[in-house]
């Protein structure tokens, strides 16, 4: 018999291999969310690569984009394109240069259907990383086509659903449903993970859009129109 | 220079036996060379009532070129003859060029069914000049030609030496080459058909006899071409050859030569083509993506007034991009099998547009900068191609505070010249932050413009100067900040925007009015979400 020090940990066999209660470590390379709670919270601490992930939301303009704005900008810094497929509004060009990601890098995929440049998208892992917003019809198994054509694409790949979603099963490894949390807030519950399950959603603090003033008043609301009249008598 | 030379010594009858029916009991089988041809029984060629050429079954029976129409006949009642016809030649020869230009962009026709490539800059990558013949009589077997290679330092001596059928090996030593030329008989040279009686009379037979002679005198009674081009076989004249160009759209059509009723006799038809089809795509170094077949069928009969009758389309589209004509042609058997034939086809052709380019690069163990940037420019190309240009949007910031006028779209990839929507200054914003040293996203400087705008303002209900949302009040946390620009170009406003927060905690860009009492327009707007 060997002497317990020489024996490997028996997650150090095979780099797939992880026990239940552990968090799973990444085959891949990952991708630093840039958020230290979260990358805390996910197998092989960031975002996966050669993988989707999918967010859930319940409707636009909850800090999504702030929340992979470090990721996103990290691709570009690193030469490589970002893919936004089917944004749901018109992306403001300041704001994204301001969140840090390379505009000249940065191409929007408009158009009827979505899936094709997507799977196109991940299938020649050229793209650095891809953002999409799918529409809520998008079927299983399309999600199961995009998540093959993910494992060549070589970057991180989010999928945004509406949250109606999460009763569904999904083919992709990390599923998170995001909501918000207070202004310039939010909380991230972690639905699918390679690893034990989280009930605690990690809250994080966005890139803030508000002023340390602004957000006290957000975290105390008056009657709208008394701060009208304040906010008027301060300009 | 390395010149090849490629003949194609029987071109037309073969072209005009690709158009019968097989007449054989392994009925798929196709026409593969010569010896086959002569498995379809007594075939011969004529122009202005004349035997122009004849395959070996007509000559066995004593057919020779020259003869009129009725003496042939005479001597093989089962001759099946054809009319000459060079746009049928060209086809065919364009599709040899083709798979030439797989190896060297430098191909050019030579004249007398003869295709020529420059290969010299070829070699290394095809591994030697054996193996790149090798490779080209490979590539050239699926068209099903007689051939004949020759290998020659100048243009015009791989012509001859094609023609001619000579020793292919390759001469790089000018003695030797000059001894070689010199053999070459003045039958061979285009420019002494007219004067063949002259030289013969003269005992001038070959390129060394002319080269003895002086030239002014050579020059005054046969013409300066005589001499010029024994000058470029040599290589002591420049010989310079515009290189062909593939076309942008395949498009090749056959007539057939026996109406064809069934499948197999179209499948037989349309196997040349898709040859053909192949070739394209290897000149253009490419995968085809689909493509459409046209069979026209016999007008004649009344029954076929209707003009969309006339015509039956097979459009054919592909999941992967093939160059692969045994797969094309197993798909074309399935669909043509399914297809019920109203009535027979006397002429089919074939289309195609969808190429894509072939096999991405070579992935490298470290990916530079390049080779990146190359891919994804190429991603872009594709998108533009099949999602048209103004699907593919960049973004880049103006100098303007209006919101609406703040982002310029530019369309299309890399390769699109900048097209931008929305007019104004672009604005260079300072470099992105550097990340890596910024630390927690917590602490980056405060976002000044939501990510998502509205491309039209929403108007939001007023309750007492409070904006609502969906009937949900929304409760203003800064602001207001105002923008008044734009009076010199039409696009006046004036408006105090505010950031809002909705009863769910997210963040909302509104603004209303500056002078709301006095226009139409009042009350709150939603402009955009920080997303």
């Amino acid at each position: 018999m060997s002497s317990p020090s020489t024996l490997l940990p028996l997650e150090h066999l095979h780099p797939a291999l992880w026990r239940a209660h552990q968090l799973g470590r990444g085959r891949e390379a990952v991708q630093a969310s840039g958020y230290a709670a979260l990358d805390a919270e996910l197998p092989g601490g960031g975002w996966p690569q050669r993988a989707l992930t999918e967010l859930l939301l319940s409707g636009t303009g909850w800090g999504e984009m702030r929340l992979l704005a470090p990721a996103l900008a990290r691709v570009g810094a690193a030469g490589r394109g970002v893919l936004l497929v089917g944004p749901p509004a018109e992306p403001c060009a300041e704001a994204l240069a301001q969140l840090g990601l390379d505009l000249a890098r940065c191409v929007v995929i408009r158009g009827d259907d979505l899936l094709w440049p997507l799977e196109q998208a991940l299938r020649s892992g050229q793209a650095g990383a891809v953002v999409a917003w799918t529409p809520a019809s998008l079927k299983g198994e399309a999600l199961r086509r995009l998540q093959l054509a993910a494992q060549s694409h070589d970057g991180p790949a989010f999928v945004l659903r509406a949250a109606a979603a999460a009763a569904q099963p999904s083919p992709a490894p990390l599923r998170l449903a995001l909501a918000g949390a207070g202004p310039d807030a939010m909380a991230v519950r972690v639905l699918k993970r390679r690893g034990p399950a989280l009930e605690e959603p990690v809250l994080l603090a966005l890139p803030p859009v508000l002023s340390r003033a602004a957000r006290q008043r957000a975290l105390t609301p008056r009657r709208t129109r008394a701060t009208v009249r304040a906010l008027s008598a301060i300009a | 220079m390395l010149w090849i030379g490629v003949h194609l010594p029987a071109l037309s009858l073969e072209c005009f036996v690709a158009t019968l029916a097989p007449e054989l009991p392994a009925g798929e089988q196709l026409v593969d060379d010569l010896d086959d041809i002569d498995l379809v029984g007594p075939v011969a060629l004529i122009a202005q009532h004349r035997i122009v050429a004849a395959n070996d079954a007509a000559r066995a029976s004593g057919v020779r070129c020259g003869q009129k129409r009725a003496t042939a006949l005479g001597l093989a009642p089962h001759l099946r003859l054809g009319e000459a016809d060079p746009a049928r030649d060209e086809a065919a020869l364009m599709a040899v060029a083709h798979v030439l230009m797989g190896f060297t962009p430098a191909v050019s026709f030579g004249g007398d069914h003869v295709v020529l490539a420059e290969v010299q800059a070829s070699l290394r990558y095809f591994g030697g000049l054996p193996r790149l013949v090798e490779r080209l009589r490979a590539e050239l077997a699926p068209l099903g030609h007689a051939l004949r290679l020759a290998c020659a330092p100048t243009p015009q001596g791989a012509q001859w030496m094609a023609v001619g059928g000579d020793d292919a090996s390759f001469v790089a030593d000018k003695a030797r080459w000059r001894a070689r030329v010199g053999a070459v008989p003045v039958a061979r040279m285009a420019a002494a058909a007219p004067h063949r009686a002259a030289l013969d009379a003269l005992g001038l037979a070959t390129a060394a006899d002319l080269c003895r002679q002086p030239r002014a005198g050579l020059t005054r009674r046969f013409g300066s071409q005589l001499l010029a081009d024994i000058d470029r076989a040599l290589g002591d004249q420049p010989d310079p050859r515009t290189a062909l160009q593939p076309a942008p759209v395949f498009d090749s059509r056959l007539e057939l030569f026996m109406r064809a009723d069934d499948s197999a006799a179209l499948l037989t038809g349309a196997a040349v083509l898709l040859n053909r089809l192949t070739a394209w795509a290897t000149a253009h170094h490419g995968l085809v993506g689909g493509f459409e077949l046209r069979l026209h069928h016999e007008s004649r009969r009344r029954m076929i007034e209707d003009p969309s009758l006339r015509t039956t389309t097979l459009d054919i589209g592909l999941g992967e991009p093939v160059a692969d004509t045994a797969h094309l042609h197993a798909l074309l058997r399935e669909r043509l099998q399914r297809l019920p034939l109203a009535f027979s086809v006397i002429e089919m052709s074939l289309h195609c547009h969808s190429i894509t380019p072939g096999a991405p690069p070579n992935t490298e163990l470290f990916p530079s900068a390049a080779s990146v940037g190359e891919g994804w420019s190429r991603l872009l190309e594709r998108f533009e191609a099949r999602l048209g240009a103004h699907n593919i949007q960049r973004l880049q910031p103006v100098a303007d505070h209006r919101p609406e006028r703040a982002t310029a779209v530019r369309v299309g990839g890399d390769a699109a010249p900048a097209r931008t929507r929305g007019a104004g200054q672009p604005l260079n914003l300072a470099p992105p932050l550097n990340m890596a040293a910024s630390g927690d996203p917590a602490h980056w400087p405060r976002l000044k413009r939501p990510v998502w705008l509205l491309r039209q303002p929403q108007p939001l209900r007023d309750e007492a100067g409070t904006p609502l949302l969906a009937g949900k009040p929304l409760w203003l946390v800064a602001g207001p900040e105002r923008i008044e620009s734009g009076w010199w170009d039409g696009g006046y406003a004036a408006r105090d925007y505010f950031i809002a927060q909705d009863h769910e905690g997210a963040l909302l860009w509104v603004y209303r009015f500056r002078h709301a009492p006095e226009v139409s327009e009042t009350g709150w707007y939603l402009q955009g979400r920080f997303g």
